[in-house]
């Protein structure tokens, strides 16, 4: 518990000093720092519609952020998140608009497909990596490249709604995940992520397949002696990780758009991987600091129109927050050479 | 013949001219390879480089202080990943994934700040580099002088720095102990290498060759910055770089592959392909060729029969390779 107690003080402490460094870099670009701040906070939590807003951008950033703790636990590095969204947003937008199905079923065989493509994304990368030891970094990076230029591609040469641009057609109705309010787009979406992050950290906490993933992700050889196939268990972990990216893109196209379009996600599998960091891989930890990342987020557009700082200002504090919780290991135990390197190995 | 008329000097230009700034790259890439360690950040590092020259470039209108400007940018990022990396020993894939994150950012809140604008910079006074004419070559060669005249100079730096390195790993000091940091940290710490400091020389030349190939990408062909311009180019060295294991030659033969799938997927465009496809082409070049050559490092069990197949005719020439029978 001490442990868990200093590794939260050192996230809290990571932000502070991003936060400290962003404030300056917004000095520097002539803007004043407590404005943007506050601007933020107004953009994130101003009204209802503002909060509603927040977590609609909060739970595509929690479930792939989900998606990126299952790979960090069984130590895999799923970089292939936003490709995997991509996809599972393309393919449940087809079963929406192209497969007429009674309501209630719809949106369960549009989330299946989407879930099946986003496993299937990521299952050349696994194989190659299991099999071959191909790194999955570089991998899956570059395969992000391809599914964005993929699913460009079959929306504006294959599926373009007639006189629309670089858009399918809508889904059906029967198609759509109900909303939570009237007042604002927020859906089922974030309650599935939300139930999802749950059962993921009881499956981790309490299961022996958890505890065996866990134990590959942090001692692959102790596991390897001990009988576990970790071949075969890598493959599935990033299979799983990849299903998850999957149903993130699923819920986005079905609770939110109501149709697939170019750049329709842009980001969310980097933030949900920043997030599922900061949070050391913990799905629970990783409902926090999603919910910070989306409020980032949703604030960062009112910075847009109020002030001279660009909405990407927030880009930079979260890879400033990242790069301090890796910086900080310094500071905590400069004898122990190897600390940082088993920092993110958990 | 539609298809034949794509081969042609033009073709072999393009290629040599798309090869440049990935060549660039990663050979930087080479130097991390080479010493042990994973820079998944050259992406980051190309990017900064490219903001910064075109920066430089339009601050003092001469293109050799854009491209000062764009290297000295990528040294920083390399400072700061060699930080993280080498003494506070942080995850290299983490710290490299957030400086490319914060590259990305970076670049656009500082070419909102300072030019109003999103999306990218053109005119405003860039000024490009220009293209060297080597005098008597199209005399020399007629038809084929584009081969070797008219590039940048980033170009025939690029190329030129591929025989450098070889000389550098094989015969320099410097070079030796890049190797040995790399392959054998151990070894490197008996002989009282200090492996801080060789990896942190290792960081700051990649960056250095990362800056010139950021230059390159925005002062070159094209004078413009636009939003992520570096498109994953890094990413194709890093994987360039481990099927290669940074050695020059190997990386020049993989950087030549991505110049041409580059160059011909831009012809192809003319003859009316989908650009999507079209623009998928160098990403599926570089996963085939990882996925392809990776079997060499395993499985095991190919390489081990392999290797003694190999053994097994290697026994079997020796004598006849000899004429002789080998003494008892």
């Amino acid at each position: 518990m001490n442990d868990k107690l200093r590794a939260f003080s050192g996230q809290i402490v990571a932000v502070v000093i991003a936060l400290a460094i962003g404030a300056v870099i917004i000095m520097l670009i002539d803007e004043s720092p407590t404005k943007v701040f506050m601007t933020l906070m107004r953009g994130a939590f101003g009204d209802q519609a503002k909060i509603a807003g927040t977590l609609l951008q909060t739970t595509p950033i929690l479930i792939c952020g989900i998606a990126a703790c299952i790979g960090l636990r069984g130590g895999m590095f799923n970089v292939g998140i936003e490709g995997q969204l991509f996809l599972g947003g393309f393919a449940a937008a087809w079963v929406g608009f192209a497969m007429p199905l009674p309501p209630g079923l719809h949106v369960v065989v549009a989330m299946t497909v989407a879930v099946i493509a986003g496993a299937a994304w990521v299952s050349i990368p696994a194989f190659f990596r299991t099999r071959y030891g191909t790194n999955e970094v570089v991998s899956t990076i570059l395969s992000n490249y391809v599914a964005v230029l993929l699913t460009s591609y079959l929306t504006i040469f294959l599926f373009k709604r007639p006189g629309g641009w670089s858009e399918t057609p809508p889904i059906l109705a029967t198609a759509y995940l109900p909303e939570l309010f009237a007042f604002s787009r927020l859906n089922w979406g974030l309650i599935i992520g939300l139930a999802l992050a749950l059962f993921v950290a009881w499956f981790f906490r309490s299961t022996a397949k958890g505890y065996s993933i866990s134990m590959v992700g942090s001692a692959p050889k102790f596991a390897e002696y001990g009988g576990i196939d970790v071949k075969r268990q890598g493959f599935m972990v990033l299979l799983a990780s990849g299903a998850v990216g999957g149903l993130a893109g699923g819920i986005e196209t079905l609770g939110v758009h109501h149709r697939f379009m170019e750049g329709f996600a842009p980001g969310f599998g980097f933030d949900g991987l920043i997030a599922a960091l900061l949070a050391n891989g913990s799905p629970i930890g990783t409902i926090v600091t999603a919910l910070f990342f989306g409020a980032l987020r949703n604030g960062s557009l009112l910075l847009e129109t109020d002030t001279n700082a660009s909405r990407e200002i927030i880009t930079v504090i979260q890879a400033l927050i990242i790069l301090s919780v890796s910086a900080q290991v310094l500071m905590k135990r400069r004898g122990d050479s190897t600390a940082g390197e088993r920092r993110w190995k958990f | 013949m539609e298809i034949l008329s794509l081969f042609n000097v033009a073709l072999l230009v393009a290629t040599l001219r798309m090869t440049a700034p990935i060549l660039l790259v990663a050979l930087g890439g080479s130097f991390t390879t080479k010493a042990g360690i994973f820079n998944i950040g050259l992406e980051g590092q190309m990017l900064v480089g490219a903001f910064f020259a075109v920066l430089g470039s339009i601050w003092s209108g001469s293109a050799l202080v854009g491209v000062a400007c764009g290297v000295a940018a990528a040294l920083v990022f390399a400072l700061a990943f060699a930080v993280l990396v080498v003494s506070f020993r942080a995850n290299e894939v983490v710290v490299g994934l957030a400086l490319n994150i914060l590259a990305g950012g970076m670049t656009i809140s500082l070419m909102k700040a300072i030019f109003g604008t999103r999306g990218s910079i053109v005119g405003k006074g860039i000024v490009g580099l220009p293209k060297v004419q080597i005098p008597g070559a199209r005399d020399l060669l007629g038809s084929w002088a584009p081969l070797i005249n008219g590039f940048t100079p980033m170009v025939y730096v690029a190329f030129i720095a591929v025989p450098l390195l070889v000389l550098f790993y094989k015969r320099t000091r410097l070079g030796l102990y890049i190797r040995v940091v790399g392959e054998k940290p151990e070894a490197a710490e008996a002989l009282g290498i200090s492996i801080t400091r060789v990896r942190y020389i290792a960081s700051l030349l990649c960056g250095l060759l990362a800056g010139l190939a950021g230059a390159h990408l925005s002062l070159g062909y094209i004078t413009m910055f636009t939003e992520n311009m570096s498109s994953g180019r890094g990413f194709m060295a890093v994987a360039i770089l481990i099927f290669s294991n940074g050695s020059p030659l190997k990386v020049l033969a993989g950087c030549l592959l991505f110049g041409f799938a580059d160059a011909f997927s831009l012809r192809l465009q003319t003859f009316g392909f989908p650009s999507y496809l079209i623009l998928a082409v160098p990403y599926l070049v570089a996963l085939t060729a990882l996925f392809a050559l990776s079997y060499r490092s395993r499985p095991k069990i190919i390489r081990e029969t392999l290797e003694s197949m190999r053994k097994l005719l290697s026994v079997d020439n020796k004598p006849a390779e000899t004429g002789k029978q080998p003494l008892t």
